[in-house]
């Protein structure tokens, strides 16, 4: 009886995880297309409040009808500051980290002050469960496993697969590839090193967004300041977690999203903390997402020193790297 | 410096695009500041918890390591404090002198494992420093709302308060001796760039980190210090900010953002101390101005989105600055060169 309790309180915990983790799932996969090349862009929180803010401006204020033009927006307007960060860092071969922190402050800056008078409004035009049919619905765990918006089925399963699929399946993504170990090389056999740096880092960047935009259009389903809290350096984590793969950025996510969704069970449920008698149990628990996160991240680092190959995988060797052909 | 004035000249123009005038907010900003002792006194104050921040960031970067996390090591330091300052009983100047050394550790440790992992795993510290600020916030929320919780305060949530303040400066109205503490370290650390071989190291690592390996430099180790002294930086200003009277209490809204400030102003200085004390001033005016702006309906979300303008212009200078404009002939001769066979 007991273990039949616990085993349903921790199935329910990771179904619950699935759209929270979500924005992480999508915004990582982003992360992770620009790493690929070369990229790194900090710039993750704004981008996720940028799409998130144009998405509620579409459905609220401009009366777009539909969820997926709403995210088009959402997508349109964080390509366009994935756009001006590529700019800055491919052409002009700025500093990768102070342009992606200057994204990171504008993006929030800006979608704050759009928002300032949406805040907490509910919002109408959303997505809708999708039910894959077969007589599954039991309002049970397998029900909350199996039924969720067509964003999620998108976010798990067709871009990791896409993305695996691009980038370890075709010559295109072993050029992406080289760009991003070595952009001289690939720039000597006549790939585009520029070309392929900001087209990828843009389309990572609105990647980002429709994580921000499917936030308010479903999860949450409202705008609220400082939407992305912490999101998008989650996401950034993940990637390193994943060791660059996609499909483990999949279960990076999940990691922090359990640890959402466990916050929420605990309060539903009235759990307690063990120490600290009468205290709020939920402000431990709300320091557990970023506390996993960060010794995921330690993880695949400690197993690579400790001579356990397969758990890690080094980051592209052009990392965060500029590249001009005159300093080759 | 370029880059920054370029970005100030187009934060106006976006304050110009929004409507607003921004040469009246100037003048209005300027006459805040500068117009009379409240002025001053209140821009001193707000500059210390931004200098401490800025100092730690401004020592990293010397290394090239990126400390984005001083909000954390702020607020723990801060923490720290507060927890020694409510619990331990004895003279004042003992209570106050037991909280810094209790707020440099607190900032020390909330450095170490993104230190230990940057120097020995090679962890990139930029994400592990900053996740590190998400759980150093709800700590503290924790603490004003749960386990350290004054029941006496209704209205702000809060943690009891200290009884001790830092002595006040004399021939001041509501600055203590904190001002001192940041300005003593950047001479501090100032000294120890030109003339230690502690600094010339650490420029050495900056410059070129194989080159310091090859030429006997205890990378590693290096690293893991001044990472933590980063830290201890950061932490102890969380204590300064603490005893400042008035304060004395910790509350989930104890930091407005003074590390992302920290940061900008560290970026501004370029490694320069001398710098960091300018800037650290120059953007505590901004914050005290803020203040009087935002009753003219000025958002502090403008605030945010200058903050990112300085930082791409900083970018972007740096770029400008690897090249040199050169004065050629009018029209120079074209020559064509045979092609050389590779």
């Amino acid at each position: 009886m007991i273990l039949a309790l616990i085993d349903n309180a921790l199935l329910s915990v990771i179904a619950a995880a699935i759209p929270a983790s979500t924005v992480v799932v999508l915004a990582a996969s982003g992360c992770l297309l620009g790493e690929r090349v070369g990229v790194l862009n900090l710039g993750q929180e704004g981008l996720i409040g940028i799409g998130a803010v144009y998405a509620v401006i579409a459905v609220t204020s401009w009366g777009v009808g539909s969820p997926w033009l709403g995210m088009a927006i959402g997508v349109l307007a964080a390509a366009i500051a994935g756009l001006l960060f590529a700019i800055a860092v491919v052409v002009f071969r700025a500093s990768q980290v102070l342009v992606g922190l200057a994204l990171t402050l504008g993006g929030i800056g800006l979608s704050n002050q759009l928002g300032t008078n949406r805040n907490g409004t509910p919002i109408e035009v959303l997505f809708r469960e999708v039910n894959p049919g077969g007589g599954l619905e039991d309002g049970g765990v397998l029900e909350a496993f199996l039924f969720h918006d067509p964003v999620v089925y998108l976010a798990y399963l067709v871009v990791p697969a896409l993305l695996v699929f691009v980038l370890f399946r075709t010559r295109h993504g072993m050029n992406m590839r080289a760009v991003g170990e070595n952009p001289a090389a690939a720039d000597a056999a006549g790939v585009s090193v520029v070309r392929a740096r900001i087209g990828y880092t843009v389309l990572g960047s609105a990647l980002s967004g429709a994580g921000g935009a499917y936030m308010v259009l479903s999860f949450t389903p409202t705008w609220s300041p400082d939407i992305a809290r912490g999101r998008g350096w989650v996401a950034l984590a993940v990637v390193i977690f994943a060791g660059w793969r996609p499909f483990r950025v999949v279960i990076g996510a999940l990691l922090y999203g359990s640890m959402i969704s466990l916050d929420a069970t605990a309060q539903a449920r009235g759990w307690k903390l063990p120490f600290l008698e009468g205290s709020d149990l939920s402000f431990f628990l709300s320091m557990l997402p970023f506390v996993v996160t960060l010794v995921a991240i330690l993880v695949p680092a400690g197993a690579a020193k400790l001579g356990l190959r397969a758990m890690g995988t080094t980051a592209p060797a052009a990392l965060g790297v500029p590249y001009s052909r005159e300093e080759r | 410096m370029v880059g920054a004035v370029a970005a100030l000249v187009l934060s106006g123009l976006i304050l110009l695009l929004t409507g607003r005038n921004p040469f009246r907010l100037l003048a209005e900003a300027i006459d805040a500041v500068l117009g009379g002792r409240a002025g001053i006194e209140g821009t001193a104050l707000r500059a210390i918890p931004i200098l401490m921040t800025a100092l730690g960031v401004a020592l990293s970067l010397r290394m090239k390591v990126w400390n984005i996390g001083s909000d954390g090591q702020f607020l723990m330091g801060a923490f720290a404090a507060v927890g020694v300052g409510i619990h331990l009983g004895g003279p004042g100047w003992f209570v106050l002198i037991v909280m810094a050394l209790a707020a440099t550790a607190a900032g020390a440790l909330w450095i170490a494992v993104p230190a230990l992992a940057r120097a020995f795993w090679d962890v990139n510290e930029i994400i592990t420093t900053l996740l590190l600020n998400f759980v150093a916030v709800q700590l503290v929320t924790w603490s004003a709302l749960g386990f350290w919780r004054d029941e006496a305060a209704a209205v702000i949530q809060s943690t009891e308060k200290v009884p001790h303040v830092l002595p006040s400066l004399p021939g001041t109205e509501q600055l203590t001796i904190a001002l001192l503490v940041p300005l003593a370290i950047a001479v501090v650390l100032a000294w120890v760039f030109r003339s230690s071989k502690a600094g010339f190291e650490i420029d050495v690592i900056g410059g070129n980190p194989r080159a310091a390996v090859f030429a006997g430099v205890n990378v590693r180790r290096r690293i893991l210090v001044v990472m933590l002294v980063t830290g201890a930086i950061a932490g102890l200003g969380g204590m300064l900010q603490l005893s400042a009277p008035g304060a004395q209490a910790l509350s989930s809204g104890f930091s407005a953002q003074f590390g992302l400030s920290g940061f900008i102003v560290a970026a501004l200085a370029g490694g320069s101390f001398r710098g960091v004390i300018a800037g650290g001033f120059f953007i505590a005016s901004m914050f005290f101005a803020g203040l009087v702006l935002q009753t003219k309906g000025l958002s502090v979300f403008i605030i945010f989105g200058i903050y990112g303008i300085i930082l791409t212009g900083i970018a972007l200078g740096e770029v400008a600055a690897r090249y040199r404009l050169v004065r050629t002939a009018p029209h120079p001769p074209a020559v064509l060169t045979p092609e050389v066979p590779t």
